[in-house]
């Protein structure tokens, strides 16, 4: 990794020990000498139970936050639970059938190539858009930057359901603005459209929610990698006659590509598991035609109250992400290893 | 550098939180064994006029010192997993109201309380037969019943006089009055709000062609949309709901017709219950505007006979595992007895039939409850079987089939595959 590329991101675990190691003066308890001998580097760092104690806070609440919910909810998985045996708390144990049933219906494959389409799509757009507005951020004078970095974290903050809301009625058949936008325009045909005729429709219009709401946190990312790129690597490719184009790919991207990697990765599982915004939407309609992978396992579950069967599919959710992902932990596993 | 291995298992744990996005909020009421009690009382949006609630909580809490009732108010949208979820928990609320559809469904599971012992307390020798099946689960009580209601056409007077039209007794007649505040109003005028997924009002439909949502086949049930009379039904629907501009893909409720779309006007009629009229009242003398409606039974196939309405209503059900179950039935046999039912009759202006026939509000002339209690007599209750209340979870399989006919698919084609959910989810135990 280079230099610039430190500070980049939400490179936090890589910030956070350095000012540890910064600010403890003190020399460690053990005070052993190996540590002493050392002239950088873990110096400051304690040893002993001192870790641990502090690192068990987060691994407690992960345990008992998510661990034990994921134990239970891989149980209930192999076994039967609908209304009636949710009310009497008799789950019946069935094995494999859940899986069984998922892995033959069609309808769960539709939803699963869905998803992945549906996250490509908008970890491109977002990721695009997001970069793009980075760099306007990084070339902007004062004020316009203030301006436009207010605008970013205002829409960053909305909370999701409150922005849905707005975009429910935003393209409402009967009272929505953007029909009327269309209409003045002189558009055809908007007299009572409706933007969510179909399954597809509907995901475009949450495309555009997401990448609404995700788009900020990849611009101001972008911009706060980009103020570690030093001037004069751009005043040296200027010089060398490079265009903005060939700059961003040949000076830019490689810089900054760490940050290019996590984002992209973060988004993945952001866009994956979104729930609410297609829920809030329109409950995975019409027709059931607008549901991903975490909505269909909401509406089998909650809706329809077949828990178990819930559970299954929330299952499959993870081990598919994992497989996602597993590209992902490769590539930092390889870094690892090569330092 | 393990602190980047440490960032991916961060980032695995991300993933993990996938399957944590259920909902398993805590709700109930409090349990205090000794000391201050609260009985916690869930009840529907639009069921409980509030002075009238208001009066009966005072009068229990006279009763019993020390003693609270807590009264939550609930939408019906998504109620049942709401429902299902409180039922299965230590404390559940005390007394659930439940509409009259699911609660045999609700019986089944053995989250209810049985009432058959307390029948004489609960004064049920003067309950109104037609309430009581969907109370009843083979031969037991599992709740008292409450109130009953059916929908009717409400219309704007000004909108009929300028059109000259008058209340319709006849399908054919109501088409043309339809026809005739379409011609006269030059698009201006919506001649009926009716969204494509008003179900309530289908099933009427098919009950006046003779057909049914879903009949028993052997020690089974099966669908019957496909049946050539309830096609007749929803042929009927779509003819209705193309002087309709209201969208084809949603119910009444979403936007509320009563207070969303009627109080922005350009609304000749629509059909509604008589809480969603009173709302919409309120909505438009809120905007200081006027309101001056009227009511008419929805119109059947001949003038002798209104239209079949689908007889809604609801039940007062006391959760199994409540820890006041004694007080609780105490609070039911006050609220859903005579003097209360009474008064609820009373509140409500007679919107919503009493469980007591006795208690019956004497409806004044033009007046909403009038039209109602016309209706009263072709009400019908959808099938009572412990299976239907699955049939009406989201995403409903009536709903859906109704949009894709009036988006103009094969109706055939299109109750086939409803018959085939119908059929799968009515038997479902």
């Amino acid at each position: 990794m280079t230099v610039h590329s430190q500070g980049v991101v939400t490179s936090v675990p890589e910030d956070a020990p350095r000012k540890s190691a910064g600010e403890s003066q003190t020399p460690p308890p053990s005070g052993s000498k190996e540590v002493l001998q050392r002239p950088r580097g873990r110096r400051g760092l304690p040893t002993g139970l001192l870790p641990y104690l502090l690192v068990a806070p987060a691994v407690i609440s992960l345990v008992v936050l998510l661990g034990y919910p994921l134990i239970r909810n891989v149980i209930l998985s192999f076994q039967q639970v609908n209304k009636r045996e949710l009310i009497t708390r008799k789950p019946e144990w069935i094995g494999v059938d859940n899986y069984k049933e998922l892995l033959g219906s069609s309808d769960f494959w539709t939803v699963v190539v869905r998803s992945f389409v549906f996250t490509a799509v908008n970890v491109l757009v977002i990721m695009l858009i997001g970069t793009l507005i980075g760099i306007l951020l990084n070339n902007l004078g004062k004020k316009m930057r203030l301006v436009l970095s207010l605008a970013l974290v205002m829409a960053w903050a909305m909370p999701i359901v409150a922005s849905v809301t707005v975009f429910k009625w935003l393209f409402d058949e009967q009272f929505g603005v953007a029909n009327w936008v269309m209409r003045s325009l002189g558009f055809a045909g908007y007299e009572q459209h409706n933007w969510f005729e179909t399954g597809t429709s509907t995901l475009v219009i949450i495309t555009v929610l997401i990448a609404w709401g995700s788009i900020p946190f990849v611009a101001l990312n972008m911009y706060a990698g980009l103020t570690t790129v030093g001037t004069e690597l751009y005043e040296a490719a200027r010089m060398d006659g490079a265009s903005g184009w060939r700059i961003f790919w040949a000076v830019v991207f490689p810089i900054m590509k760490p940050f290019f990697l996590v984002t992209t990765f973060l988004e993945v599982i952001w866009v994956f598991k979104a729930f609410a915004q297609v829920y809030a939407m329109n409950a995975g309609g019409p027709d059931r035609g607008s549901e991903t992978l975490p909505v269909f396992a909401f509406v089998e579950g909650s809706g329809q109250q077949h828990y178990g069967m819930a559970a299954a599919i929330s299952v499959l959710t993870i081990v598919m992400l994992i497989a996602v992902m597993s590209f992902y932990f490769r590539l930092i596993l390889k870094q690892e290893e090569e330092q | 550098m393990k602190r980047k291995l440490i960032a991916a298992i961060g980032v695995a744990g991300m993933m993990v939180s996938v399957a944590a996005c259920g909902s398993d909020s805590k709700s109930g009421g409090d349990t205090k064994t000794d000391g201050p009690k609260t009985v916690t009382v869930w009840v529907m949006d639009g069921s409980a006029p509030e002075p009238w609630i208001q009066a009966v909580n005072k009068e229990f809490e006279a009763k019993h010192k020390d003693v609270k009732v807590d009264v939550k108010i609930q939408k019906w949208d998504g109620i049942q997993e709401k429902v299902t979820t409180a039922l299965s928990e230590d404390t559940p609320p005390d007394v659930i109201e439940l509409g009259n559809t699911q609660t045999a469904g609700y019986a089944a599971t053995g989250g209810l309380a049985e009432l058959t012992e307390d029948k004489a307390k609960l004064g049920a020798d003067g309950w109104n037969k037609g309430m009581l099946p969907s109370a009843e689960l083979d031969g037991k009580l599992y709740a008292a019943p409450w109130w009953a209601a059916n929908r009717v056409v409400v219309y704007d007077k000004k909108a009929f006089k300028d059109a000259g039209v008058t209340p319709p007794k006849t399908r054919d007649e109501w088409i043309a009055g339809l026809e005739k505040i379409k011609s006269t109003s030059k698009g201006k005028t919506q001649p009926l709000y009716l969204p494509g997924q008003s179900w309530y009002v289908l099933a009427g439909f098919i009950w006046d062609e003779g057909g049914d949502l879903a009949v028993k086949d052997g020690d089974n049930w099966k669908g019957t949309l496909a049946d050539p009379k309830s096609i007749e039904g929803m042929n009927f629907y779509k003819k209705l709901q193309s002087y309709s501009t209201a969208p084809k893909d949603k119910d009444e409720a979403t936007p509320q017709q009563s207070t969303d779309v009627v109080p922005k006007g350009g609304i000749a009629s629509w059909i509604g219950l008589g809480w969603e009229a009173g709302g919409a009242i309120k909505a438009i003398e809120d905007a200081k505007g006027k309101a001056d409606f009227g009511y008419f039974p929805i119109p059947g196939k001949t003038a002798d006979k209104p239209g079949s309405v689908f007889f809604g209503g609801s039940n007062l059900a006391i959760a199994e595992r409540s820890k006041n179950k004694d007080l609780a039935k105490e609070w039911l046999a006050l609220a859903a007895g005579k003097d209360q039912m009474a008064k609820y009759a009373q509140a409500t202006e007679g919107a919503a039939l009493p469980n007591h026939d006795s208690a019956a509000f004497k409806a004044p002339a033009g007046t909403f409850a009038e039209a109602m209690g016309q209706a009263a007599s072709v009400g019908k209750l959808t099938p009572i079987t412990e299976g239907w209340a699955n049939v009406e979870t989201n995403p409903n399989p009536i709903k859906e089939y109704m949009t894709k006919v009036l988006k103009g698919q094969d109706p055939k084609a299109a109750a086939e595959a409803a018959d085939k959910e119908i059929t799968e989810r009515i038997n479902k135990k």
